[in-house]
C-alpha cells in the first residue's frame, strides 16, 4: 500500500485537477500530515480545482479532516468521491463548527483587580470551611465525651505510631546538625567578648523556646501533614470516605479526631526531643570550640533557663501540632477527584501549615516576651 | 486493496508467565487475524488481563514472545515502538482517562502527541470522535469526574479511537455498566467495528457481550488456552471450566436461533 500522495494535472480550459492516490489515513505509518498539508495547501485556494479522490486506497477521518477544512468545510461539484468517503464528509458536516477562543478580554488592572477578588473570595471561603471543620470537632469531641466506648483508640494510637514515633529519628538528626552549626558560630562571636559562658543561656533559651518547637511543626508539616492531606484526598477519590458514611460513621470522627488527638498529644513531646537534641549539638560543639565542660553545661543549664521556659515550649507544641492537622485535614477533605486537586492540596496544606506555625510564633514570642526571660 | 499473504495483527508465541512460584500461563499460543473479534475468557485469577497486558507491550512474558502486526514490541528503537504503538487502542477497564484534562482535551491528547495537526483539524477530529461514540458536544468540556460510567467508558472509547488504530483491545469493556448500557455499547463496537474495519481483541465476563461480539473464543483455564474456537464449537467442549462457564450460553444460542 502506498503513502499518501497527489498529482496535479492541467486541464485544457485552464483549470487544474488533483488526484489524490495512497492511503489518506493516519494508518498509513509513514504519512506526515504536516508536510502533505503544506504541499497541497495552494490548490485550495483556488476555486475552479477539481478535486478527484476517488483514487486513494483509504480515507480516515484524520485525512477527510485536512481536505474539508481546505475546501472550506464544504464538498461541491468540484469534489469526485466514493460513495462511502461521501458519508465520511457528511458526518464531519454535521458536527459543530471550531470557535477559537480569544485570549483575554478586558485590560489587565481589571484583570488584576479580579483576580484579587476572587483570591479574597477563595480565602473567605477556606476560612468558612475551616470553621465549619472546627464545629464539627468540637461536636464530635462532645459526642465523644458523652458515649466514650466510641473513642476510636486503635486509630489514635495508629496516628501517635505513625505520626510520632517513627518521626523521631529524623527529627534527631536535623536538630542535632542545627544545635552543632549554631554553636560554632556563636561560640566565634562569644570568645570576641570573652563570654564564653553565655553559649549555655543562649542555647538553652533559643533550643527549648524556638527551636523545638518550630523544627518538630516544620518536620511534621512535611512528613505527617502532607501525609495526612493525601491520604483523605486519595479516600475521597475512591469514595472511601462515602463508603464510612453509609456504614454510620462520622468522617469528622473516624478520620479527622484520631489525627488531631494523636499529633496533639505527641507534638509536645516531639517539641522536647527536638529541643534536646539541639541542646545535645550545641554542647558538643560548645566542648570542642570553647572547651566547655559537658558536665558543668548540664549542670548550669537548669540555673538559666526557667522552668516556666518548658511550660511555654509545651503550650506551642500543643499549638503547632493543632494547627499543623487542622490544616492538613482542612485541605485534605477539599480535594476535589483529580490529580491536579491532589497535587495542589497538598502542596498548600504543607505550605498553609509552615507558614501558619511562623505567624503564630512570632506572635507568640511577642506576647510571651516578659516571661521566662 | 490487495494482500496476498495475511499476517496476523497479534501473535501470542509459547508465553510463558511466572510470578515468583507461581505460574500464570504455561506455553500460552494465540493468533488474531485481521478484521476479526476475539473474545478472551476465563475464571477469576487466570490470567486474561495480565495476557492482554502482555499484548499491549505493557508487560513482558517471563518466556516466549508477542507479536504485534509481525513486529515484537520490545526489540524496536523508541520511535519505532511509538509508531507501532499507535496503531492500536487500548480501553482500560475504568476508562483511565487524565482526570485533571476534561474529555475533548483527552481525546485531543493522542493527536496533539502526532504534532501533525493545528488546532483546527484537531477540534474537527475531537467532534467526529465524539460523534462516532455516539457523545453530544457539549460533554467535551466536563471533567471525567462529572462523567457517568458508561459516558466514561465512550470518551475512553472515543480517546482509543483517535489515531485511528487497526487494533482495538478492550478490558472488560462493558464491566459496571448495566444491561441497557452494555447492549448499547456492544452495539456501538460492533458498528464501529465495521464503519473503521478494525480488529478487536477484548476480555469479558459478560456472556451477552461475548455472544454479541466475538467471532472466536479464546478460553484460559489451567494455565493454558483450552479452546480458540466459534461459539457453537465451543459450547460441544466437555472441559470443566467450559461446562461451567457456558452452562447458560447454550440456552442463549438457543433463543437466538
Amino acid at each position: 500500500m502506498a503513502d499518501a500522495d497527489f498529482h496535479v494535472q492541467d486541464n485544457a480550459d485552464g483549470s487544474k485537477s488533483i488526484f489524490l492516490t495512497g492511503r489518506w489515513s493516519l494508518r498509513g505509518v509513514d504519512n506526515n500530515f504536516t508536510d502533505l498539508r503544506s504541499q497541497i495547501a495552494p490548490f485550495f485556494s483556488n476555486p475552479f480545482t477539481h478535486w478527484d479522490i476517488t483514487g486513494v486506497e483509504q480515507l480516515d477521518s484524520a485525512g477527510a479532516a485536512i481536505l474539508w477544512t481546505g475546501w472550506g468545510h464544504a464538498v461541491d461539484k468540484r469534489v469526485s468521491l466514493r460513495p462511502e468517503h461521501a458519508a465520511l464528509f457528511e458526518m464531519l458536516a454535521a458536527l459543530p463548527a471550531y470557535h477559537s477562543v480569544s485570549a483575554s478580554d478586558g485590560n489587565v488592572v481589571v484583570v488584576a483587580v479580579q483576580r484579587m477578588y476572587d483570591g479574597c473570595l477563595g480565602f473567605i471561603e477556606h476560612l468558612v470551611e475551616f470553621t465549619y471543620l472546627l464545629g464539627a470537632l468540637v461536636l464530635e469531641l462532645l459526642y465523644v465525651l458523652r458515649n466514650p466506648r466510641r473513642i476510636p483508640w486503635k486509630e489514635i494510637s495508629a496516628n501517635v505510631y505513625k505520626g510520632g514515633v517513627t518521626a523521631l529519628p529524623v527529627t534527631a538528626l536535623v536538630s542535632f546538625m542545627i544545635g552543632i552549626a549554631m554553636s560554632y558560630l556563636m561560640a566565634l562571636q562569644l570568645r570576641k567578648f570573652g563570654a564564653d559562658i553565655f553559649i549555655i543561656n543562649i542555647l538553652g533559651l533559643a533550643g527549648i523556646r524556638e527551636l523545638g518547637p518550630i523544627l518538630m511543626a516544620i518536620i511534621v508539616a512535611g512528613r505527617s501533614g502532607s501525609a495526612m492531606t493525601a491520604q483523605i484526598g486519595v479516600m475521597r477519590v475512591t469514595e472511601e470516605i462515602d463508603a464510612l458514611t453509609t456504614m454510620g460513621i462520622s468522617r469528622v470522627l473516624r478520620l479527622v479526631l484520631p489525627k488531631i488527638i494523636g499529633l496533639v498529644f505527641v507534638a509536645p513531646l516531639l517539641a522536647f526531643w527536638t529541643s534536646a537534641w539541639a541542646i545535645a549539638g550545641g554542647m558538643l560543639a560548645a566542648n570542642i570550640e570553647l572547651g566547655i565542660n559537658m558536665e558543668f553545661f548540664i549542670d548550669y543549664l537548669p540555673r538559666v533557663v526557667k522552668p516556666v521556659t518548658l511550660t511555654l515550649a509545651l503550650v506551642k507544641g500543643l499549638t503547632f501540632g493543632l494547627l499543623v492537622t487542622l490544616i492538613a485535614c482542612h485541605f485534605g477533605l477539599r480535594i476535589k477527584p483529580n490529580t491536579e486537586s491532589l497535587s495542589t492540596s497538598t502542596t498548600s496544606s504543607v505550605v498553609s501549615a509552615i507558614t501558619t506555625v511562623i505567624l503564630v510564633d512570632a506572635i507568640f514570642a511577642v506576647a510571651t516576651r516578659s516571661i521566662g526571660l | 486493496m490487495n494482500t496476498p499473504v495475511q499476517t496476523p495483527v497479534c501473535q501470542v508465541q509459547g508465553v510463558w508467565t511466572q510470578y515468583g512460584p507461581a505460574v500464570i500461563h504455561r506455553n500460552i499460543n494465540l493468533e488474531v487475524w485481521p478484521g476479526e473479534v476475539l473474545a478472551l475468557v476465563g475464571g477469576s485469577g487466570s490470567g486474561k488481563t495480565t495476557l492482554l497486558r502482555h499484548i499491549v507491550g505493557l508487560t513482558q512474558p517471563t518466556q516466549g514472545e508477542v507479536r504485534l502486526f509481525g513486529m515484537s514490541l520490545a526489540k524496536l528503537d523508541r520511535d519505532e515502538q511509538r509508531l507501532a504503538r499507535n496503531r492500536f487502542g487500548m480501553l482500560f477497564q475504568h476508562g483511565a482517562l487524565f482526570s485533571a484534562l476534561n474529555v475533548f482535551e483527552n481525546i485531543a491528547f493522542p493527536l496533539r502527541e502526532l504534532h501533525q495537526f493545528d488546532e483546527n483539524t484537531i477540534h474537527l477530529l475531537v467532534m467526529h470522535k465524539l460523534a462516532l461514540v455516539e457523545l453530544e458536544p457539549e460533554h467535551a468540556w466536563l471533567l471525567p469526574a462529572q462523567l457517568s460510567g458508561g459516558m466514561v467508558k465512550r470518551a475512553a472509547l472515543a480517546r482509543a479511537l483517535a489515531l485511528e488504530p487497526e487494533l482495538l483491545v478492550l478490558d472488560e469493556p462493558t464491566a459496571g455498566l448495566d444491561p441497557d448500557r452494555s447492549e448499547k455499547f456492544v452495539r456501538l463496537i460492533n458498528n464501529l467495528r465495521r464503519q473503521l474495519d478494525l480488529t478487536v481483541i477484548f476480555v469479558t465476563h459478560d456472556l451477552d457481550t461475548l455472544i454479541s461480539l466475538a467471532d472466536r473464543v479464546a478460553v484460559l483455564a489451567d494455565q493454558r488456552i483450552i479452546a480458540a474456537c466459534g461459539l457453537h464449537e465451543l459450547a460441544a467442549s466437555d472441559h470443566p471450566f467450559v461446562q461451567n462457564f457456558f452452562k447458560g450460553i447454550s440456552n442463549r444460542l438457543e433463543r437466538m436461533n
